[in-house]
């Protein structure tokens, strides 16, 4: 005997065509095996079909707008570009400045001592000598 | 089914989000996989509709979300692909136990979804795309780029195979 076994799934769905319906009828009607089959299919169809539906989650949607993505994205190139910017006046200001040159350190101390003079925040130049603890056995 | 309709972006995200949602978490089986493809599919959607052809808008659709979780599978090679047997016993459903015994000791819900798991991924997402998202068999055919009797032949086995699983 041969068992029309897969027109049993598309006879619950509806998806018979021509004649195979009536030809499935015929066959449930005398084949124990085909009819505890179509229960065990309506079974898990119906399983299946009773599986909760989800809600989407918050904010999916959102995320994947359109219109907030490219702004995301163009986030990112202004970034990169200001990044690039900052990278050529740091090369640009490298290459203009001149290297120093030789300097004594007398130069030095002149230097100094000029801005100390002509900077009154740093007031006259104090030298504190701290006490010097003499410990007596 | 809508036929030849030229919706927005926002039409189709508003329309369909939840469908796909659906449809992405009974076939990845966690909320974070389901969330990224979700994502992934209104991505490709956003760019395709500048280029739709009309006709089957939901065999397009379910085309590119199809597409986008087999992407997945192969980019992450999170869930290997399970090969599809050559043949599958056909009658091979001894009883044991009466189908109402079976479903009154399970809980439902968990053990369908890990039965779904289980499944072939063709099988699974023609079961989820008839069961679940509701599609006919014409439909998945075009959302799966197979012949109408192959759906019909991978639902019946697929449905088989979980009825396996329950008992």
């Amino acid at each position: 005997m041969t068992h029309p076994s897969e027109l049993i799934s598309a006879y619950l769905d509806g998806e018979l065509v021509g004649d195979e319906q009536s030809q499935l009828m015929q066959h449930l009607g005398g084949c124990g095996k085909c009819s505890a089959e179509l229960d065990d299919m309506q079974r898990v169809r119906s399983a299946v079909r009773s599986l909760p539906i989800l809600e989407l989650p918050e904010g999916l949607i959102s995320e994947a707008d359109p219109v907030v993505v490219p702004l995301r994205r163009n986030r990112g190139v202004w970034v990169g570009a200001a990044a690039a910017v900052v990278a050529l006046v740091i090369a640009v200001a490298a290459l203009v400045t001149p290297p120093p040159s030789a300097v004594s350190v007398d130069d030095l101390s002149s230097r100094f001592g000029a801005r100390v003079s002509l900077d009154p925040a740093f007031g006259p130049a104090k030298i504190v000598v701290p006490e010097i603890a003499v410990i007596t056995e | 089914m809508q036929e030849s309709t030229p919706l927005t972006w926002e039409e189709v995200a508003r329309v369909y989000g939840r469908k796909i949602y659906n449809f992405a978490y009974r076939l990845t089986g966690n909320p974070d996989d389901a969330h990224d493809l979700v994502q992934e599919v209104l991505l490709r959607v956003r760019r395709g509709l500048a280029n739709y052809q009309p006709g089957s808008f939901e065999g397009w659709l379910w085309r590119i979300t199809r597409n986008a979780f087999l992407d997945e599978i192969r980019k992450k090679k999170r869930r290997p692909t399970a090969p599809l047997p050559d043949e599958v016993d056909r009658w091979g459903l001894a009883k044991t136990e009466s189908a109402d015994e079976i479903y009154d000791r399970i809980n439902l819900g968990d053990d369908i979804q890990k039965a779904l798991l289980e499944l072939p991924i063709e099988f699974r997402e023609a079961v989820i795309l008839c069961d679940v998202v509701g599609l006919s068999y014409e439909e998945i055919a075009q959302a799966a780029s197979v012949p109408i009797g192959t759906v019909r032949s991978r639902i019946h086995r697929g449905r088989k195979m979980m009825r396996e699983s329950l008992s």
